[in-house]
């Protein structure tokens, strides 16, 4: 299974929470994370791979049974992977409320399961970023592998693992239970892998190609980061009074000022550290979650 | 024995734990951090007694885990990467010294371009720097072999630093069902460390460093230290047999894998074997006579076991996960000479080079190599080593290209 989800999700914790109760239910398991250089709300994946006898394969899922997104608006960016072999995975599910409108889109030919684990987390533990133990309990109960006993015991170690008191435990294991009852098994079927790879004869490539040096000035500007925004800082320009604190602040140059001294946010770069937000002596700055459905 | 889920970063941290190590010379890098952060916990709560020294190089942390290891204290560091070939000078320098520690290191790219994900180019830099060198597979074989390297390392016709070598990521970042040993069991196993021969201590002279000017007696050290490298492999032998006896596993330097009746062979080395051994089953469930050689220990080199191994087969195909420009796979060079000097040949021996810098080696890549490997013929004449990677590959590594304003025929876009 593959999970999806943004730094500070909890999505390494998820595929370890699955890892370690298919473990205690005697399992073979190898689970992974996988993350760049990047940072908090950058797109992360993690791998949880569970098998009856050894396990004989590492690294990447390319061709996963279950696909576990934790973020809706994953969904739109390519480079994130989340539909890599969503062709044949046996379900992909999504931390969303807006399944119909992902559903009416009619981009996913897969079987779609989804659950607002956002909503349950915020309602159990006060705090909606944490999805580990939701993600992790659905990805449970979709495998048809694990009991709801056993992914108590999974959320039990990976939480005291990570040093969370007693009664925060005990409402993770709650929101646990309450996700575990609100899914249905799905059926996964054993596949065959891809055909032989066409090997490239790779040639000599003039100097200029051969080297990793960067020719085009500016293109970080290609790299969309306002994809890693969990939450959306909003202006209001009714109360703004164009002191420009917000546009000398931003760490990333996202805050540009217009024609008349207001400033514009690019979204298309804005990693919603909300730093404007904080510094803006007006309180003219609002954050919003991040909801965007197909 | 406790059997838990742990990452081979941490199985490392918990051999050097298990071998109650009394000075942890540190510097951080990606993807190795996570073991010294581990030993500074256990360090700082008591679980271990003696120094965790935080250093401000690789190079002064070699050369300070080699100093400790000559007052005759169990010594433990980790580095990676460009912190391995940053430390490479005392690298040199404390093996020379003739003393025993443990260096783990958790294999990544070098530079350059930068990169954080596995290849062997690092670890194989320091493979004629007279460490000891054992390539892992798994997590537990991670924390196993630290285990056993220190009793390798201190043995008397060895007293040499081991390097343990893990792959980044595939399995520095990744957890497996590892069994934690009995501690009682593992000071069975590996007693504390009592040099017999004169260390650095207030009460005996000695002088480590020194200078010899002239060949003859450099040539007699030099020598000698070859000398102990080959013993290790005995050494190796007893070490694997006793911890075999305790724990149950049994290690060689040699893994064979399906190779009994095998006519076509992979060999590899470290993490990626395991995607090796699955293509083998595959092949083997049509009926096809294919196996894999695993290099577990690549210093010393066990040469007549790889020939005797390798001898007879139809075809040998290597698989090197590190690119020596210029000459190719670093390992297939090994596996020839190795042939060479049993005075055999294979029919067939081919060199792939995969997983440069993480790389998957998918089972469609395992298939093509195969494939080749099984429709070459002696008479093919000289085959260049083979990079496995895809056309597809090739496209986006054109796309990304073009994004850094370069187009075909090498001009600006």
């Amino acid at each position: 299974m593959r999970f999806h989800g943004r730094g500070g999700h909890g999505i390494k914790t998820a595929s370890r929470i699955v890892g370690t109760a298919a473990f205690l239910a005697g399992y073979e398991v190898q689970d992974s994370p996988i993350y760049g250089a990047e940072r908090r709300g950058a797109p992360v994946t993690a791998f949880t791979r569970i098998a009856s006898s050894a396990i004989l394969e590492r690294g990447v899922i390319t061709q996963p049974d279950l696909i576990i997104c934790g973020d809706e608006t994953l969904l739109e960016s390519p480079a994130s992977g989340v539909l890599n072999g969503v062709e044949q995975a046996a379900a992909l599910f999504i931390n969303t409320r807006n399944l119909e409108a992902i559903r009416a889109q009619g981009k996913l030919h897969v079987r779609m399961v989804a659950l607002d684990i956002t909503q349950r987390t915020s309602d159990r533990i006060g705090k909606a970023s944490a999805l580990s133990v939701g993600l992790g309990a659905a990805a449970a109960r979709l495998s048809g592998l694990i009991s709801c006993e056993q992914l108590g015991e999974g959320v039990r170690t990976e939480l005291e693992e990570l040093g969370l008191d007693a009664p925060m435990i005990e409402k993770n294991l709650l929101l646990a239970q309450e996700v575990y009852a609100e899914l249905e098994t799905v059926t996964v079927e054993p596949r065959k892998f891809s055909a032989t790879a066409v090997i490239h004869k790779m040639g000599y490539d003039h100097v200029l190609l051969g080297t990793p040096s960067i020719l085009a000035p500016g293109n970080a500007e290609a790299r969309q980061t306002g994809a890693w925004r969990v939450e959306r800082p909003e202006i209001d320009y009714d109360s703004c009074t164009r002191c420009g604190l917000c546009f000398v602040h931003c760490p990333d140059g996202a805050i540009a000022l217009d024609e008349q001294g207001y400033p514009v946010i690019d979204y298309d770069h804005c990693k919603g550290c909300l730093i404007c937000l904080e510094q803006c002596p007006r309180h003219s700055i609002r954050s919003k979650k991040e909801v965007r459905s197909w | 024995m406790v059997r838990r889920m742990l990452t081979g970063n941490a199985a490392a941290a918990w051999g050097a734990r298990l071998a109650q190590v009394e000075y942890v010379p540190a510097f951080p890098i990606t993807p190795q951090t996570e073991i010294i952060e581990s030993l500074a916990t256990w360090f700082a709560d008591g679980t271990l007694s003696g120094k965790f020294v935080t250093m401000d190089s690789e190079h002064s942390m070699v050369t300070a885990a080699g100093a400790a290891a000559a007052t005759g204290v169990r010594t433990f560091t980790a580095t990676s990467s460009q912190g391995l070939v940053y430390a490479m000078e005392a690298l040199y320098t404390v093996s020379g010294w003739r003393v025993p520690f443990v260096l783990v290191n958790v294999s990544r790219g070098l530079s350059s371009p930068i990169t954080l994900g596995p290849d062997h180019n690092d670890v194989l830099a320091a493979r004629d720097a007279g460490f000891i060198q054992i390539h892992v597979e798994t997590c537990q074989e991670v924390l196993d072999s630290v285990l056993m390297a220190f009793r390798i390392a201190e043995d008397v016709r060895v007293s040499l630093p081991t390097l343990v070598n893990l792959d980044g990521f595939f399995l520095s970042f990744t957890r497996e069902p590892v069994e934690i040993p009995d501690a009682k069991l593992v000071q069975e196993f590996l007693p504390a460390f009592h040099p017999q021969h004169p260390v650095f201590s207030g009460s005996q002279s000695l002088a480590q460093g020194v200078a010899v000017l002239d060949g003859a007696t450099y040539s007699y050290f030099r020598y000698q230290m070859h000398r102990a490298l080959e013993n290790a492999l005995e050494v190796h032998e007893e070490v694997a047999e006793a911890f075999s006896r305790l724990f149950g596993r049994r290690y060689r330097a040699l893994e064979e894998y399906g190779m009994a009746d095998a006519e076509i062979v992979l060999v590899m080395a470290g993490s990626f074997a395991t995607k090796g051994k699955a293509a083998v089953n595959r092949w083997r469930e049509q009926g096809r006579k294919v196996g894999l050689l695993r290099l577990r220990m690549l210093r010393p080199q066990p040469a007549a076991d790889i020939a005797r191994s390798l001898i007879g087969r139809k075809a040998v195909g290597v698989i090197d996960q590190n690119i020596s420009p210029g000459l190719g796979g670093i390992l297939y060079q090994e596996v020839s000479g190795a042939l060479a000097s049993a005075g055999e040949r294979v029919p067939v021996m081919r060199s792939f080079i995969g997983g440069l810098g993480g790389k998957d080696i998918s089972q469609g890549e395992f298939d093509w190599v195969l494939e080749a490997l099984d429709g070459a013929k002696p008479s093919d004449g000289p085959v260049p080593c083979q990079l496995l990677f895809t056309d597809a590959e090739y496209e986006q590594v054109r796309m990304a290209l073009s994004i850094a304003g370069k187009s075909q025929g090498g001009t600006a876009s």
